[in-house]
């Protein structure tokens, strides 16, 4: 691990304010002393000129041996948060290495710790370590916003003795800090045991009629009634109960729109200031986020997939069977904090295919809860939700302001429930909203069609 | 530029205080060459030291930064009072207002010692004051840029200083060994502020919850990095030297000419040559009176002209040597024992005449009672002054009257010592008139005396007449050979072209020769002091005479000019057939009223020819101090015009264009004292400016709208602000048009002049900032 590392030259040398002052009053006094013939002089003018100049070649001469291990803690952090980076500095040369300030690269947009002395490092101790050929450095970088990062290299500035040049050289390489969407924590309302119990174990059943045979087991005390399996405990003569519900498998899916096509004639909306940063995507992801993340700890697998096209997963080729419990959770976030923001040209759309029905319909036995998040789709999208809301029970788009009216009158009519999210703080609400039988004059809007429908999801199945 | 806001440590301080006292001593090193002696650079450090260390010791007491440079030179008023004060100080530290007026007479006397010392200078009071004060205020600037401003770069100003000096006075200029010193002193304090400033940044750590934790090795040798700053500085000042002895002279001395020895040499007589101009003298004025025996009536030796060359001639360039006190002066050049001396007294009180040059009769084996620094040259005994002049001076003059006999003079060897071959050297081109008529007068003479007689009696001769109009009429009035060679024609001239014409015969017969320039006699009065005769000399006494060199007795005054002065009895022609020795000042006893004309031309030296020249002087030293006090006024005006300007560019270069438009306003609202208050908001600062009357128009008014606007979009706002470069600064002119417009004259003199907004800045730099290791 503690190999030196690559030293490159960032910046070529250069000469600070001092150096170049001292190289002006140089050739003033060579004018001065030419003028005057004042021969005397000149060595003090040739000192001015010549002084920086040779710091100059010094710099860049003198190339440092360095090895930087950097960590942070903790290595995941949620947008908004900030994490310690700790940076290990070992000099590796013979010579003490002196004269530097530090300052860790960080991308665009984040505020790093400003540069800094790199003290004195003794040289290399390859016996005897007592730790003075090391230094330690720590600094906290608050990261505002979702994505993975790339922290480092190392720039370290290297001037010469007398402060008259300067060279900026990387050391080491950068590493990578996945900033993942922040979470809202979720109202237990959808994903309470018994509803889930109810709707999965009634899918299971229908598809595995046998299955009850081998998951039976012995009633213990606390165990709801309704999970007793009346048929082997006709068979065994003492009271049986169904199995644990994991075995059921039950599945949900999340819809990102991550193409914004409609973008064209919205773009208005997006706001300036932190650059190419789509406010609505954005909350998007967050929605996404924290309804996965509900999702994964009520013991659902997750599935997340682009609007435009849903069999195709959205974070990553292997995550095509969905994220479970456990280590989902991590898998999910990370996936969406590398979830990067579409381009503004939407060039995925030249795969026009029949999405929905290419998988067949299912039955209506097949049918799992079907979360859509919705930032500004066009009317392929709408077209596509709208084919695969049979597969869907309940089936609830979130969407953002930016969708277009069109969209949302074609998902209500054909039954999805539309929730509308404006800022991250909503979606605590929008998803109570989401699972209470919604009264039309409630904030977030829910077409009636939509409302009828959603008891259904409510309804305690027993098998 | 703002200062460095780290505090530093007492030791850190004490650190850069060291290095920037030693940079300073080793630049005053390079006055080496001027002054002689080292006493001098002592005190200087004396001073350097007292200035910045009691610099350092009051920032440890952590007195306001702004008070530092001021009490820093009451230490150095301190310090001189110390050393110069003397008996007027109270407690040898205290000045009194005595002390203050000790400290002017040294300053006009340091003036003076700087105009007539020659190289080199002999550290006379006067200059060792001048010298001290000058170190001490260059230490305060010094202090003022390594401390105060935390520049210590800029320290390299203060020390050039006396490394510049020496280039313009002598041709070496300073010593190459003291530069490289120098620049190596500098190196050192650049490098120690480099240590200190990581040291202090490293401990002071950075405030804010984003700093860096930084946890520094234990122990860190330095040895390594002192072999590179070792190795770069040798390396640094070697390509420096190597460049400096390879670049060739560009001598493009257009503007000053060579630099010379000239501008240190005493201006206080003019050369004889020059008394031509200042020939229409009416009324004589006293020049001085002595008090001699009834026998002593010597001519008294300003300066001696030896040098026979060009159109002016002049005296050897020499230094004065400081071994040279006036007390004990040496027996004249080739005296030899045989010829009679004997001493007299003579008492002498100046009245008018002010020159550096004192008046003594040649010989004299010793001056008392002189007040000032005075010494004698080598050879021609002439006595001068570094610091003072003969103003009010009274002294008693030992003279040494030589008596030689005319045997003596007749059988002077031929043998010349090597040194006084300078006296006998002629230019190439000399016209031929000249040789013509030294082979003629002296075609006869046997020996070197008696061609000096025969020239002497030749120019005494009736053919040549004494007239002060003649060469201004014809045009060969001044110096220089060719004047000579009129003057041989027309026969025709004064003192000046008789003993140009002897002295130059004579050397062309081979006999060493130099012009004296000083005073005859005078005129006896009744008045009678202890037996002692009082004689009053005035400016029409005013003369100059050959001086002949011979083997074994010495320099030997003749008088070739008719009617003036008295002939020497050894030099009247056939002398040496009389018996016994001559009486050499056989002078009438009122040789002035009969041996002079009425219109004597040589009263150059009169007090009122001083007068002109001080008010030259006056003339010459307001005119540039009023140049630089106004300079110095319009100094903020300027710095005011080259900050407007630079904001303006930033605007149009698109550099936080509104921040730059929208100082640019406070500054101007500053200067002209309606509000302008940085530390509002711009809403806040356009609202007061807006109500003045001159925005109730509509233009200026949209105008600072609009700038408002800009610099909150620019301040507050997202990204990359407006980029409207020209319509801002359009608004700027907009807006300060109407500014100025509303204030009054005297308000609109004042912005220009003493913009406030400057100052207000500068109190920022200087403000008060705690010292010592907060």
């Amino acid at each position: 691990m503690w190999r030196p590392r690559s030293v490159k030259v960032a910046i070529w040398p250069r000469l600070t304010r001092r150096g170049a002052t001292l190289v002006i009053v140089g050739v003033l006094l060579l004018a001065l002393s030419l003028w005057f013939d004042l021969r005397d002089i000149l060595v003090l003018a040739f000192v001015g000129i010549a002084m920086p100049g040779v710091a100059a070649l010094f710099v860049a001469l003198r190339t440092p041996r360095l090895a930087v291990t950097r960590r942070f803690a903790p290595p995941v952090i949620a947008a908004g948060g900030s994490t310690l980076v700790a940076l290990v500095v070992k000099n590796r040369s013979r010579r003490t290495f002196d004269g530097a300030h530090w300052r860790d690269g960080v991308p665009s947009g984040l505020a790093s710790a400003p540069e800094a002395i790199l003290p004195a490092i003794g040289p290399y101790e390859s016996m005897l370590p007592a730790g003075d050929d090391t230094v330690r450095l720590e600094y906290r970088l608050r990261m505002p916003r979702r994505g993975v990062f790339q922290v480092g290299p190392l720039r370290v500035g290297i001037s010469d003795p007398f402060g008259l040049a300067r060279i900026d050289r990387d050391v080491g390489n950068g590493h990578e800090v996945v900033v993942t969407p922040r979470v809202t924590p979720l109202d237990a309302a959808l994903g309470s045991a018994a509803s889930v119990d109810g709707v999965l174990n009634g899918l299971q059943r229908r598809t595995h009629p046998n299955s009850d045979e081998l998951i039976a087991r012995e009633y213990r005390y606390g165990d709801p009634m309704r999970r007793v399996n009346w048929a082997a405990t006709a068979r065994r003569g003492e009271l049986m109960v169904r199995e644990e519900e994991q075995r059921g498998d039950p599945e949900a899916r999340i819809v990102l729109d991550t193409t914004l096509a409609g973008r064209p004639k919205s773009s208005a909306y997006r706001r300036e200031g932190a650059e190419d940063t789509h406010f609505g995507f954005e909350l998007g992801v967050e929605v996404a986020a924290s309804v996965g993340m509900h999702l994964l700890e009520r013991g659902f697998r997750v599935r997340c997939d682009r609007v435009d096209d849903p069999e195709r997963s959205l974070l990553s080729e292997d995550s095509g069977a969905g994220y479970r419990m456990p280590g989902g959770d991590h898998l999910l976030l990370e996936g969406l904090a590398r979830l990067e923001q579409p381009s503004s040209h939407p060039s995925s759309r030249d795969v026009q295919h029949a999405p929905a029905h290419a998988s067949g319909p299912r039955g209506r036995e097949a049918r799992m809860p079907g979360f859509a998040v919705l930032i500004d789709p066009d009317e392929h999208d709408a077209r596509t939700l709208v084919a695969l809301r049979s597969t869907f029970e309940p089936a609830v788009a979130f969407v953002t302001e930016t969708v277009a009216p069109s969209v949302i009158e074609a998902l209500e009519k054909s039954d999805w429930r539309v929730v509308r999210v404006r800022r991250a703080a909503d979606i605590a609400s929008a998803w109570a909203g989401s699972a209470a039988p919604m009264p039309s004059s409630a904030p977030t809007a829910v077409s009636s069609t939509a409302g009828a429908a959603s008891p259904d999801l409510f309804t305690t199945e027993t098998g | 530029m703002r200062p460095d806001p780290i505090p530093l440590s007492r030791l850190q301080r004490l650190a850069l205080t060291a290095s920037s006292f030693l940079l300073l001593v080793v630049a005053t090193m390079a006055l080496g060459p001027l002054i002689a002696g080292s006493g001098w650079w002592w005190l200087c450090a004396f001073v350097a030291a007292g200035t910045l260390f009691s610099g350092a010791g009051l920032r440890a007491l952590r007195t306001p930064a702004s008070l530092v440079p001021v009490l820093e030179l009451v230490v150095m008023l301190l310090l001189l009072t110390l050393v110069f004060g003397g008996s007027t100080s109270i407690a040898l530290l205290i000045p009194t207002q005595g002390t203050f007026e000790t400290f002017g007479e040294l300053l006009t006397g340091a003036q003076r010692t700087i105009e007539q010392q020659s190289v080199p200078a002999i550290p006379v009071p006067p200059l060792l004051f001048a010298l001290a004060l000058g170190v001490g205020v260059l230490a305060v600037f010094t202090d003022l840029f390594v401390q105060t401003f935390r520049m210590p770069a800029l320290a390299a100003a203060p020390a050039l200083v006396p490394i510049l000096v020496p280039g313009f006075i002598i041709e070496a200029g300073a010593e190459t060994p003291t530069l490289v010193l120098t620049a190596a002193a500098y190196l050192l304090l650049l490098r120690i502020d480099v240590r200190v400033r990581r040291h202090a940044r490293l401990q002071a750590g950075d405030e804010g919850d984003d700093a860096a934790t930084i946890v520094p090795p234990k122990r860190v040798p330095i040895v390594s990095t002192l072999g590179a700053s070792l190795g770069l500085a040798a390396v640094g000042l070697l390509a420096a030297s190597v460049l400096a002895a390879s670049t060739p002279s560009v001598s493009t001395s257009l503007l000053l000419g060579s630099p010379s020895q000239g501008t240190l040499f005493a201006r206080g007589v003019s050369p004889f040559i020059d008394l031509g101009r200042d020939l229409r003298r009416p009324e004589p004025r006293p020049a001085f009176h002595y008090f001699a025996r009834d026998a002593d009536r010597p001519y008294f030796t300003l300066l001696t002209l030896d040098r026979f060359e060009g159109e002016v001639w002049g005296a050897t360039d020499a230094a004065v040597d400081g071994d040279n006190t006036v007390d004990a002066m040496p027996r004249p050049d080739g005296l030899s024992a045989e010829v009679a001396t004997s001493e007299h007294p003579i008492e002498v009180v100046v009245d008018e005449v002010r020159t550096t040059w004192l008046p003594v009769p040649y010989p004299t084996s010793r001056i008392e009672g002189l007040s000032g620094s005075w010494f004698w040259d080598e050879g021609s005994l002439a006595v001068r002054s570094v610091d003072t002049n003969t103003g009010g001076q009274r002294y008693e003059v030992t003279r040494l009257e030589v008596e030689p006999t005319v045997a003596q003079l007749r059988d002077a060897g031929r043998q010349l010592p090597s040194e006084l071959e300078a006296s006998l050297e002629m230019p190439d081109e000399v016209p031929a008139i000249i040789a013509e008529t030294a082979a003629a007068v002296t075609a006869g003479a046997t020996s070197p005396y008696d061609a000096a007689v025969a020239i002497q009696a030749f120019l005494r001769s009736p053919d040549f007449d004494y007239s002060t109009e003649a060469p201004v009429a014809d045009g060969y009035d001044g110096g220089g050979f060719d004047v000579i060679a009129q003057f041989l024609e027309a026969k025709a001239g004064y003192c000046v072209h008789f003993a140009s014409t002897m002295a130059v015969l004579a050397r062309e017969a081979g006999i060493p020769s130099r012009i004296s320039l000083g005073y005859t006699p005078g005129t006896p009065t009744q008045e009678r002091v202890e037996g002692m005769q009082r004689v009053e000399v005035d400016s029409h006494d005013l003369h100059s005479w050959p001086e002949l060199y011979f083997e074994g007795i010495g320099w030997v005054p003749f008088e070739p000019t008719p009617g003036r002065g008295s002939v020497p009895g050894y030099s009247r022609p056939g002398a040496g057939d009389e018996t016994g020795p001559t009486l050499p000042s056989a002078a009438p006893s009122t040789p002035g009223s009969t041996g002079r004309p009425e219109l004597d031309p040589d009263r150059a030296l009169s007090g009122q020819s001083a007068d002109t020249l001080a008010s030259n002087a006056w003339w010459q030293r307001t005119v540039p101090i009023a140049l630089l006090v106004v300079l110095l006024l319009l100094l903020p005006a300027a710095l005011r015009l080259v900050q407007r300007s630079a904001r303006r560019r930033n605007i149009a270069k698109g550099r936080r264009p509104a921040d730059a438009a929208w100082d640019e306003v406070i500054a101007t609202a500053r200067d002209l004292g309606t509000g302008g208050d940085a530390t509002q908001t711009p809403r806040a600062v356009a609202t007061a400016i807006g109500e003045r009357a001159a925005f109730r128009e509509q233009a200026p008014a949209a105008a600072l709208l609009s700038l408002r606007d800009a610099v909150e979009r620019e301040r507050y706002g997202p990204g990359n602000g407006s980029a409207l470069h020209d319509e801002a600064l359009e608004q700027l002119s907009l807006v300060r048009a109407a500014l100025i417009e509303g204030a009054t004259p005297v308000e609109r003199a004042r912005a220009a002049l003493v913009p406030r907004s400057l100052f207000d800045a500068a109190r920022g730099v200087l403000g008060e900032r705690p010292s010592g290791d907060a």
